[in-house]
């Protein structure tokens, strides 16, 4: 952002929906003026229009100040620069491996790179089902996988593996090629003219190079293993200006401003991502964890179905689900609105399964719910979703990336410039969605498990803790509060004990004490659940008909 | 249609808006997501898979019918010496000729011809398999592109219309009608007088008839919605089926709206209905019904049609007023909204999400 602008758009155009925000400098610092969201296949310029145009209408002394243009200098990105974050349809990583024991991994791992993975061993796949699998239209890039050191059988086959790869390119010279661990040594086989034009085996990794021969680490190389091919392959994936990426930047940056200990999980149409910032930068996008997978598999119905707080039969759901993928901004409201919901849930939960190593060590001071999958939620169902699945004893703050100005702002590229924007935008960027404090090892059954008070300026209130419940206390966003807990038994809230104050802070969903399982268990019978599911939420969501 | 809504409480407007003329798009209409009713020369990929084998060339023209490729059935893997094949030999390419056997391939007969995959050190590992049809041009155009074991890419001179799914294509056939937009197709409508056709089975199709269909040599299934248990069944069918020694007639069926059970949008149907007695084609990639220019062409639908793609109105039609802004819906879901007249006594508020337009 150089020059004298007054207000800049920041433009998030996802898979599913493009979202426009308008930034403004008001009093000398930058200020969110305001936001819209359209389905994907809407165009963005029109709703930039319509933003403008109410913004304008609102509060015409504003637009003067901050000189927004009318018409067709609305296109002009000298009168009005843009940030622009993009996150692109992903193609499908064609994982072969000698064996199927290499293979599982290897496709899990590619998974954790935000790759959609289609994976087959030589052990048990015929070479034409494996060029079956290479040629296919979708698949964007190969990876041959191995370890370091493969025993005699493995390595022979790895051998004929690579010159089938080999092969594959030399028919689909687009295609990108990552050699990983032991298979490297066949490079020559690409080098030696085998492999499309423009291979080069010594390439430094880069996602805009397309008919590239990358060398990886091997699969258990790496500390955590394989976090190294991990990333490579996620760098190839995601290339110049990935909007996931950029999140994570934001995510970093807006952890230093603040100096606290943040965690972003976003759920997206076509990936999740996870960020753990400060210390140091840990993220993950992965595939799987888009809010309907590409295959709507028993286990994407299993886990979408016990988080439902409907009834619906499998095929019923399934078609839903297919439906969701295709038009993932369709019926929002409604019985749409909750098996949104639950799919989103269940997304976090595989999210969360597929990142062990991201778990920070204490509960991160923020966390911020980001994505498509949350924006029609009210604010308090959102936190209560995540704290149904990232579960750790301790006390944090949750807020909504409403505006989804972080993708954009990710954008910039400058650290320093990154942190001002950041720093004037704090108090806007965000939506409080309240403070949750979760207690683990609190004792079933005895009721009450202690007192709570909660002391806000002159009030204060005084609440019996249940043992397995929810309570709710009403503190509004932008209220500071002290809550003193007192338990008959010792419980772990960040350290073991009976007694805990901390300064907690409102939001749209007040504050939320949960003493229920960690990690939470549900009832087995369906019905019990939904039923259990259902009153938790109606608490949390106003005007929920169910 | 209800010429006008009736006064709204919640700040509808009272008045219609004036009608607007051909290429005017009425206020609002823009936050609303177009759909195309035809694409012009759409480009087709049809799917080879290693063994089939191309029998065109890139940069050739074809007509509707023009064999493509010869399919493969029950493919597998060969080994043949590298000196029965010519040192310039590429990967892809179709070799023919008898071969000394060798190896675990020396107690059956050793290939004819396959597809060269992949060089050995002094062998050439290829795809092969018993001859299983052809593939044929579902529309005439100009080949594109031919990868051998990936597919061939058709630029077809026609318009497509574009579908949401499409399985077992390409297959052609004169489009017959059975079943209204909003209808459902009953086995009994169906009849060895169609085989060869490609049918219009309205708003949803199940397994049965799809099955029945598919017996009776009709060529393809052109419905609204289809549930994912009726294409498993159907897939489960033909599965079956390829697993005789009889190949399993050519047959497609396009889903032009969803998996959800809506009717075919009221455009399409009347382009439908205009495409009678025509030869049609369905394609799977992407998901289609190919055919040639109507002349004269089909009426354009009116600027301010709008129907609901999604939601609890799925399917339905009407007219659009204009925008409403933000709205409380069911759950207390807060969303813009626009308003629409569905011939009732008042306008209907739909999520902008939840419709489209006609472009």
């Amino acid at each position: 952002m150089t020059g004298e602008p007054r207000a800049f758009l920041a433009l998030d155009l996802g898979t599913a929906t493009s979202s426009a925000a308008l930034v403004g400098r008001v009093d000398g610092r930058w200020r969110l003026l305001g936001s819209t969201a359209v389905p994907s296949d809407v165009p963005i310029e029109p709703a930039i229009a319509a933003l403008v145009a109410a913004i304008r209408t609102a509060d015409p002394h504003l637009a003067g100040l901050v000189r927004l243009p009318v018409g067709a200098a609305l296109a002009d990105q000298s009168v009005l620069p843009r940030l622009v974050a993009r996150t692109r349809p992903t193609a499908v990583l064609a994982v072969v491996a000698a064996s199927t024991r290499q293979l599982g991994p290897l496709v899990a791992l590619a998974d954790r790179a935000g790759w959609r993975a289609r994976g087959l061993a030589a052990e048990t796949s015929d070479p034409v089902e494996l060029t079956r699998l290479l040629l296919a239209p979708d698949v964007g890039a190969i990876l041959v996988g191995a370890g370091e050191r493969p025993a005699g059988a493995e390595r022979r086959s790895l051998v004929a593996l690579s010159r089938l790869v080999a092969s594959a390119a030399t028919r689909r010279p687009e295609l990108d090629v990552v050699l990983s661990g032991a298979s490297a040594a066949q490079a020559g086989l690409f080098a030696s003219g085998t492999a499309g034009p423009g291979s080069n085996p010594e390439a430094a990794p880069a996602g805009s190079a397309r008919g590239a021969l990358l060398l990886g680490p091997a699969l258990d190389a790496g500390e955590p293993a394989g976090e190294p091919l991990r990333a490579l392959l996620d760098q190839l994936r995601a290339g110049d200006g990935d909007a996931r990426a950029a999140i994570a930047r934001a995510t970093a940056s807006l952890a230093r401003v603040l100096d606290r200990r943040l965690e972003t999980i976003e759920i997206g149409a076509t990936a999740g991502l996870r960020v753990v910032a400060r210390p140091g930068l840990r993220s993950a996008v992965v595939a799987s964890a888009a809010i309907v997978p590409d295959e709507v598999d028993e286990a994407v119905l299993d886990a979408i179905g016990y988080w439902s707080t409907t009834a619906l039969d499998r095929h019923r759901l399934r078609d839903r689900l297919r439906e969701l993928r295709r038009v993932p901004w369709g019926d929002p409201a409604g019985e749409g609105a909750l098996l949104r919901l639950a799919a989103a849930r269940a997304a976090v939960g595989r999210l969360v399964a597929s990142t062990p190593d991201l778990e920070p060590g204490a509960s991160p001071d923020l966390v911020i719910a980001a994505g498509g999958a949350w924006a029609v939620c009210p604010g308090p169902v959102v936190g209560l979703a995540l704290a149904d699945l990232v579960r750790r004893p301790g006390i944090s703050q949750y807020a909504f990336d409403h505006a989804r100005l972080l993708a954009p702002i990710g954008m910039i590229a400058h650290e320093e410039e990154r942190q001002d924007v950041l720093a004037d935008l704090a108090d806007d960027l965000l939506v409080p969605l309240g403070t949750i404090v979760i207690a683990g090892d609190v004792r079933a059954g005895r009721n009450p498990a202690g007192q709570m008070s909660v002391r806000a300026g002159l009030e204060s209130g005084e609440l019996d803790l249940v043992a397995g419940g929810l309570q709710l206390v009403d503190l509004p966003p932008g209220r500071e509060a002290t809550a003193e807990l007192r338990f008959r038994d010792p419980v772990v809230i960040g350290a073991r004990g009976r007694r805990f104050e901390a300064a907690v802070s409102g939001g749209l969903g007040g504050l939320l004490v949960d003493l229920r399982d960690v990690p939470l268990r549900l009832p087995e019978r369906s019905d019990r659940r939904r039923q259990l599911l259902s009153a938790w939420q109606a608490a949390l969501w106003p005007g929920l008909e169910r | 249609m209800n010429p006008g809504p009736a006064p709204d409480r919640s700040g509808a407007p009272r008045r219609p808006a004036a009608r607007p003329g051909p290429g005017d798009l009425p206020a609002g209409l823009e936050l609303v997501a177009p759909r195309s009713l035809v694409r012009e020369a759409p480009v087709a990929r049809l799917a080879l898979a290693p063994g089939d084998r191309p029998l065109v060339g890139s940069g050739e023209s074809v007509v509707a019918g023009t064999p493509l490729a010869e399919l493969a059935r029950v493919r597998r893997a060969a080994v043949i010496p590298a000196a029965a094949v010519g040192p310039d030999a590429a990967p892809g390419s179709w070799w023919a000729g008898a071969a000394p056997r060798r190896g675990a391939a020396r107690s059956r007969r050793g290939p004819d011809e396959g597809e060269l995959l992949c060089r050995t050190d002094g062998s050439w590992q290829l795809a092969v398999g018993e001859r299983g049809g052809l593939l044929e041009a579902p529309a005439a155009g100009v080949v594109r592109l031919v990868r051998p074991g990936a597919g061939i890419s058709l630029a077809t001179a026609g318009l497509a219309m574009a579908g949401v799914l499409a399985t077992g294509g390409p297959v052609r056939g004169r489009l017959v009608v059975l079943a209204d937009a909003r209808a459902e197709l009953s086995r009994g409508a169906l009849d060895v007088g169609l085989a060869g056709a490609i049918v219009v089975a309205g708003s949803r199709v199940d397994a049965e008839t799809l099955t029945r269909a598919r017996a009776m040599g009709i060529h393809g299934v052109v419905v609204a919605s289809v549930g994912s248990r009726d294409l498993r069944d159907l897939a489960a069918s033909e599965a079956r089926q390829r697993a005789s020694l009889h190949p399993p007639a050519p047959f497609a069926v396009l889903a032009l709206e969803g998996y959800l059970r809506q009717p075919i949008a009221s455009p399409v149907f009347d382009l439908l209905v205009a495409l009678v007695g025509r030869d049609v084609a369905i394609v799977d990639d992407p998901p289609g019904l190919l055919f040639e220019r109507l002349d004269p062409p089909a009426p354009s639908p009116p600027p301010d049609l709008v129907r609901m793609r999604a939601g609890p109105a799925v399917g339905r039609e009407g007219r659009w007023l204009g925008l409403a802004g933000r709205r409380r819906f069911a759950s207390g879901t807060q969303l813009e909204a626009g308003l629409v007249d569905v011939g009732e006594a008042r306008p209907l508020l739909v999520p902008l999400a939840d419709l489209e337009r006609f472009a």
